[in-house]
């Protein structure tokens, strides 16, 4: 009796671990990148009937990791790979393919947008970041501390913003007064305050969560406005990147070709960002 | 300050912090059935969720939650009932009933995000077996173990010595007298220990989030090493849109079904201790 | 037959007895080999306020101190609430509505965390920046009163139970000198309860050190202590908090990893030290009586 137990606890094991993940595409990382791959996912999976793509969140690092460690087979950034990131996966050779491009716009509560506050130079955003500026006085807003909200280290939209504001992908934000992570969550935190600051995807824009414009050296303002970021004008842009270990194969590739297609493109657009056949 | 001054300050601080207490649970209870009522319908309980979780429902979340508990269950209740009968039945020795306490309770008082973390390096990492479900109902069957074992062991403690001193006279072997005395009560300890602990089980997020579930995509599925969605992890995904309306009330629509499955089974452990309270031998 | 049975049986009930065994000592040896590499590399420097994996700084006071100041809210809430709930269950509300009472406080204990988290976003964090006046109502002080309620049911329960448990006679004797119920509870009742009360404390001061995903979502996240230091009206990081939102970022085997660990491994101590010791308090207690 204990032996059958014992046999067929082990011949269970042995499935769960040798069972392949079939048709099964896996995919994980960046919320930015996330609202196009699972709507594209969805239409994916009732053309194709039978297979079955798993889409997770949890940021830019999260899907570097999990492709870095072939846990995954897509992972979604909006950002580059670092150096670091690349060496520590030696048996992993990412391959990247861009599926569209987005801002990296500042944002604030609605009530400082009201009050004035439509556009703000890219040193004054890096002296609000680094504590230097801490109240909406200072650049003639309302009298109130502003609510500088970070972003967890590793995900995209701070990479990129840190890079062009502070310098650095990965600087410290000492001004920070909140750490949140997901697109969703940062917005969430933006409408119940009234005086915060915070960095958002392009397609995260609502009436609630207002984009500032960026004021450049010459005094030009310049939108975040679709137009903007397909020329390249808006200061802060990035790609929006999916990444496969090594060429992707099978139901891998055919996915990732959908989201190219114009069908999957689409989608792209339809969340706010720009194609990438623009 | 006179004696009857201070009995009256005391009784009405006493009434004071009930008041607090009660409406505090008071207002946990209607948020959670008034939010939640608005929310859940047919449809809800039975169509997939879609667009991030604000529309849509939650068939594969509640059928995620209940594949994960369901494998903890079949996992943890067969070791934690060898384990009651081997500590009530053959250690006799003091040190080492001393150590195996320690170790149940120990086990049981880790907190529930170090069992996510062992998860993910042991068997998500060493053993290569990937987020899956699979791993998530491992983890939980741990997590739960030490609430079987004591519960199944305190109900092979109080069957009284007479039944064992009738048995021995009768001649039975040891695994004899396991059988047929110990072995039941074991079971019916262990089960009411088994609904409480699943009761923890099923609203666990954290020991879940890094090994077990995804955010979408999921249906049913098809073998031990596929993600699925689950309640906790979904009410995750969704409070931190709390601001986006659609959103939100499906949180609390979910929330409210995940209650109510946390009720189902802590209620029916309530009854069973109540019930065998009263057995008297 | 039973012979061979008898050796199946006792094979079934040694072999689980050994891997739950087995599983526990793995937890914790697991847990030390990864926060290993932190321990040496780091060192002391653990023990600093700046983390940025960036820079391989990893310093964790800030968790440490996020997390003791959480908690110390929380008990300094849910404590004096709960106990004197307990006072007014187990001394003032007639016997049988007791049981009905004490089922309903069981049955909320079990609400889990993350819906706690739901309600403390929806409703707790907008409450405290209007209250205060405050940019955000994500603050450590959101952190306590939410833990507070978590942990409010356990003891509540607890404490009850310590009190019913006193035998009538007590209670009779000290009336029958004519004290105040205030008195009686004072000299008679307390002395005797005290002790499994203040288990009943340690229990929920374990609970509220390891709870996660409400402290998550509430406690703001930022790796900073306040300035000054009491301002817990302002955003934190505790341990679990820190552990919930960055493990899945970091690079298994990594250093960032490992610290991560460490941290981890700090809270598996501190919890489980005050969990057995507490249970051994209670058992030699149980075996003096």
């Amino acid at each position: 009796m204990r032996k059958i137990i014992i046999l067929s606890t082990l011949v269970l094991t042995v499935l769960a671990c040798t069972e392949q993940k079939n048709d099964i595409v896996s995919v994980s990382g960046s919320t930015t990148v996330l609202p196009v791959v699972s709507t594209a996912a969805d239409m994916f999976m009732k053309q194709n009937p039978g297979s079955k793509i798993i889409v997770n969140a949890g940021g830019s690092g999260v899907g570097v990791n999990q492709v870095g460690s072939q846990r995954v087979e897509i992972g979604m950034i909006s950002r580059d790979i670092t150096e670091k990131e690349i060496s520590q996966y030696p048996n992993t050779s990412f391959k990247t393919h861009s599926i569209g491009r987005d801002a990296v716009v500042p944002v604030v509560s609605s009530e400082i947008y009201n009050a004035g506050i439509t556009a703000l130079t890219l040193d004054q955003l890096a002296k609000i970041y680094r504590g230097e500026i801490s109240n909406w006085k200072e650049l003639n807003g309302p009298d109130k501390e502003i609510l500088v909200i970070d972003k967890e280290a590793a995900r995209g939209t701070r990479h990129v913003f840190m890079e062009i504001v502070l310098g650095d992908k990965e600087a410290q934000a000492s001004g920070a007064d909140l750490v949140l992570g997901a697109n969703n969550e940062e917005q969430t935190a933006l409408v119940q305050s009234d005086a915060a600051l915070g960095i958002l995807s392009n397609g995260w824009l609502n009436d609630d969560v207002k984009g500032l414009s960026i004021k450049m050296p010459d005094g030009t303002l310049i939108e975040p406005s679709l137009e903007n970021i397909v020329n390249n004008n808006f200061p802060i842009t990035r790609d929006l990147v999916l990444i496969t270990n090594g060429t992707p194969t099978g139901k891998t590739k055919e996915f990732i070709d959908f989201i190219l297609s114009a069908k999957g493109q689409e989608i792209v657009v339809k969340n706010g960002y720009v194609g990438i056949s623009k | 300050m006179s004696r009857k001054v201070k009995n009256s300050l005391f009784k009405s601080s006493v009434y004071l912090a009930s008041f607090l207490s009660i409406s505090i649970l008071l207002f946990l209870i209607i948020t959670l059935i008034s939010k939640g009522i608005n929310a859940v319908s047919w449809q809800f309980l039975t169509s997939e969720s879609s667009n991030f979780g604000s529309q849509g429902g939650i068939i594969y979340q509640i059928i995620g939650s209940l594949l994960l508990t369901l494998s903890a269950a079949i996992i943890s209740f067969p070791l934690a009932l060898g384990m009651a009968i081997y500590k009530s039945e053959y250690i006799k020795r003091n040190l080492f009933q001393n150590i195996t306490n320690t170790l149940i309770y120990s086990l049981n008082g880790i907190p529930s995000i170090i069992f996510g973390i062992f998860g993910l390096i042991f068997f998500v990492n060493i053993l290569n077996m990937g987020i899956s479900w699979f791993v998530g109902g491992i983890i939980l069957a741990i997590m739960i173990l030490p609430t079987i074992t004591l519960s199944s062991y305190q109900s092979i403690i109080s069957i009284p010595i007479s039944y064992r001193e009738n048995a021995a006279s009768l001649g039975l072997t040891k695994w004899q007298v396991i059988h047929t005395i110990v072995l039941p009560r074991a079971i019916s300890g262990g089960f009411t220990g088994l609904l409480i602990g699943l009761a923890r089980a099923i609203g666990e997020t954290a020991p879940i989030m890094f090994i077990a579930t995804a955010f979408s995509g999921v249906t049913f599925p098809n073998s031990f090493l596929e993600p699925v969605s689950s309640l906790p992890t979904h009410i995750l995904a969704l409070a931190q849109q709390a601001t986006n309306p659609q959103a939100l009330q499906n949180a609390w629509g979910a929330s409210l079904v995940l209650i109510i499955l946390v009720f189902i089974f802590s209620i029916s452990a309530l009854i069973r201790r109540i019930h065998y309270s009263k057995v008297n031998y | 037959m039973w012979a061979s049975q008898n050796k199946l049986g006792k094979g079934y009930v040694i072999t689980s007895t050994y891997v739950s065994i087995a599983i526990t000592l793995l937890i914790f040896s697991i847990l030390f080999c990864y926060s290993f590499q932190a321990f040496t590399e780091i060192g002391w420097r653990l023990f600093t306020h700046n983390w940025n994996p960036a820079t391989e700084e990893y310093g964790i006071l800030p968790m440490l101190y996020g997390t003791l100041s959480v908690t110390c809210i929380a008990l300094l809430i849910a404590v004096p609430i709960g106990v004197l709930t307990a006072i007014f269950t187990s001394e003032i509300v007639p016997k049988q509505y007791r049981l009905y009472i004490k089922s309903a406080i069981e049955l909320l204990a079990g609400i889990p965390s993350i819906v706690y988290g739901l309600i403390g976003i929806a409703f707790f964090s907008t409450w405290i920046s209007s209250w205060f006046d405050l940019a955000s109502g994500r603050t450590l002080l959101t952190a306590g009163i939410l833990l507070a309620i978590m942990i409010l049911p356990t003891i509540i329960t607890l404490s009850d139970d310590a009190l019913f448990n006193i035998p009538k006679k007590y209670r009779e004797a000290s009336k029958g000198l004519g004290f105040y119920s205030y008195e009686v509870i004072q000299k008679t009742i307390w002395p005797i309860a005290k002790k499994n009360i203040a288990g009943a404390i340690l229990l929920a001061l374990g609970r509220a050190l390891g709870e996660t995903m409400a402290v998550m979502l509430l406690v703001g996240s930022i790796d900073k202590i306040p300035d000054p230091f009491y301002k817990v009206i302002s955003p934190g990081q505790t341990i679990t908090s820190k552990l919930g939102r960055e493990v899945g970022e970091s690079a298994f085997g990594s250093l960032h990893f490992s610290a991560l660990n460490a941290i981890g491994f700090i809270l598996l101590l501190l919890v489980i030290t005050l969990t057995v010791f507490t249970q051994i308090y209670f058992r030699k207690k149980q075996e003096a009586l």
